[in-house]
């Protein structure tokens, strides 16, 4: 027998109270928890994308989209740009590398870009199997395509047109796999890459199949992309670069940190939204759980006073509710934590299967232990606030009153 | 060995002055103090068991003034050395009987031996509500259980606040009778407090308030 087994028995003969403050308190730790780590998630998913990205440049229209479409590969491209206008901002002497890419087809709903081997490069992937693309409808696949869709080098298959998955619309030219990168982590896990020509080569022949005499005049005008990836070779190009682009050509300039930062604003509002629910949650459990440990103590007062008469001392009695308090805690904290998994297991669930992306982070450790903190600090203030009637207790008046 | 002398008490709250007879026992000795209720019989009680600090006088228990040591001291005093039984409430609610037992040998910080346990409950005739929870013991297994609770740890005194009051004539002389086999077994000196003249022939040594 030792005080924790006493806080455990006491918990344990009052189980509504011990279920009511440990499911409070796991909820708003869940909540808490989960915010920080979605929050982590988009933040590090965001950045990571951006590789080595500085400035992309597409069709006119809203740059949020360009920025969506271009580099996290979630929305649809604005349209598309000419090559020939891209190629001339690429020999801007602000530019170190320009990448051009294409796309607008998928496989089994993973996107298909047709762009240069320096994409690669943005992203630090390397080859893992296979070897480069040397001509047309070759494609290296990103790790995860590889693994989701048991594609093998030398393997074959059929794109489809558009950018979810359907089998309206798909192209008649076989797509060869000669190479498989290495995970990065990073969007290029999750897309097939080609070269440009299989994408305009796909694309030309349909044309002449489906509306032969429109397209045929605009496609002579030069080959399109969706856009171009610019890295600068130093940060004063920021200012001159995009401003010259939009103002000058009919293309726009939009700047990857500055668009995500501001889509970070509007997803921040109901990240804090959350966090301030679940800091209220918190303090209704603060309450929960003093409400519980202040009626033991009221309502055992009896039995406390018998403890002092078996020659507990006070400070006993004190750790006795203190232990109460961090039972509670801990089980609250199992428990939350486990409300959290499944929760976004689910949550993500969809998500995956619409972005074909795992965008989830751990928790930073930080985060972790800020909001394990809060958490102590809430009990420590619940089971001060209940330990007051066993400071102020009187023995004598308290046995007296037992009848 | 119980020792009170010139012990005094006050009231604030009621301006109630209470003046308590010298008394001395040698060791094993038993002794039965009668007095009508609001008399003073608690408030003696709880100065010899130091829940209360007298006015002036003092109690020594075991060659030890317990006025005159320390809280903590006092706190550890009372546990290894004071058995204390009431009148209704016996044992901790939330524990067992044996883990009632466990708790009391633990506060007054002496090894938990379960076959000690086991035997004395035997004496008690509650071997078979061991692990049965507080609230489920009728009356008198509950007195039963209170004079365990009081002798479990080798007390050298046992205090008793009106222990038969609540028992019908059968269970009083047996719970009384008990209380002082155990004592003797244990060496120490019982004081019993009671209004209840029931008892008074099973005493050799009384006095009245």
């Amino acid at each position: 027998m030792n005080i924790w087994k006493i806080s455990l028995k006491n918990i344990k003969s009052k189980p509504i109270y011990t279920f009511l403050s440990i499911f409070i308190l796991a909820l708003s730790i869940a909540l808490l928890l989960g915010v920080r780590q979605l929050e982590a998630s988009f933040k590090y998913q965001m950045q990571n994308n951006l590789g080595e990205i500085d400035l992309v440049i597409g069709a006119k229209g809203s740059p949020l989209q360009l920025i969506l479409a271009s580099v996290l590969h979630m929305d649809n491209p604005t349209g598309n740009i000419l090559y020939e206008d891209a190629k001339k901002i690429s020999k801007s002497p602000f530019v170190k590398t320009a990448v051009p890419i294409s796309y607008g087809d998928n496989y089994k709903g993973y996107k298909i870009v047709g762009t240069t081997n320096e994409f690669a490069k943005l992203y630090n992937a390397k080859l893992e199997k296979g070897r480069a693309i040397k001509k047309s409808m070759e494609v290296i696949l990103g790790s995860i395509v590889a693994e989701q869709l048991q594609l093998k080098i030398g393997d074959a298959f059929l794109s489809s047109h558009g950018l979810v998955e359907n089998d309206m619309h798909v192209h008649p030219e076989h797509l060869i796999v000669v190479g498989v990168y290495q995970s990065t982590n990073k969007i290029i896990d999750r897309l097939i890459v080609t070269n440009l020509e299989s994408i305009w080569d796909v694309h030309h022949q349909e044309n002449e199949h489906e509306e032969n005499k429109n397209y045929l005049e605009h496609h002579e005008k030069g080959k399109e992309i969706t856009s171009l990836l610019v890295s600068f070779r130093s940060p004063s190009a920021l200012l001159t670069l995009p401003r010259r682009i939009n103002e000058n050509t009919n293309m726009q300039a939009a700047l990857p940190k500055y668009e995500l930062d501001k889509l970070y604003q509007y997803t921040g509002i109901g990240f804090k939204t959350i966090s301030w629910i679940g800091y209220m949650i918190l303090i209704i459990s603060c309450i929960t759980i003093f409400i519980s440990l202040y009626k033991m103590v009221k309502e055992r007062a009896f039995d406390l006073a018998l403890l002092r008469t078996y020659g507990a001392s006070n400070f006993q009695l004190i750790r006795m509710i203190a232990y109460e308090g961090l039972i509670i805690g801990f089980f609250a904290f199992f428990l939350g934590f486990i409300v959290l998994k499944t929760g976004l297991y689910f949550m993500f669930k969809s998500i995956e299967t619409e972005y074909q992306q795992n965008i989830l982070q751990k928790i930073p450790l930080q985060e972790f232990l800020q909001i394990g903190g809060v958490v102590v600090i809430t009990i420590i203030l619940s089971v001060l606030l209940a330990i007051y009637p066993i400071i102020k207790m009187n023995i004598s008046t308290t046995l007296s009153n037992e009848k | 060995m119980v020792q009170i002398d010139s012990l005094t008490f006050y009231y604030k709250k009621e301006e109630r002055f209470f003046d308590f007879p010298n008394i001395a026992l040698s060791k094993g000795e038993n002794l039965l103090i009668l007095g009508k209720s609001g008399i003073g019989k608690t408030t003696l009680l709880h100065l010899l068991a130091g829940i209360l600090i007298p006015i002036s006088g003092k109690v020594v228990i075991a060659g030890v003034d317990i006025h005159s040591i320390s809280h903590p001291e006092l706190d550890k005093f009372r546990g290894q050395n004071i058995g204390l039984v009431f009148q209704k409430k016996h044992a901790i609610q939330s524990l067992n009987v044996i883990e009632n037992l466990q708790t009391r040998l633990f506060l007054s910080k002496k090894p938990i031996n379960n076959t000690s346990i086991d035997f004395l409950l035997k004496q008690l005739d509650i071997s078979n509500c061991k692990n049965s929870t507080i609230n489920t013991l009728s009356e008198g297994q509950l007195q039963r259980l209170g004079i365990a609770m009081a002798v479990i740890h080798n007390p050298q005194v046992i205090f008793a606040d009106e222990p038969t009051s609540s028992l019908d004539d059968e269970n009083c002389k047996i719970v009384i009778e008990l209380l002082i086999k155990q004592a003797k077994l244990t060496n120490a000196n019982l004081i019993v407090i009671t209004h209840d003249h029931r008892i008074k022939s099973l005493f050799s040594n009384s006095i009245t308030l």
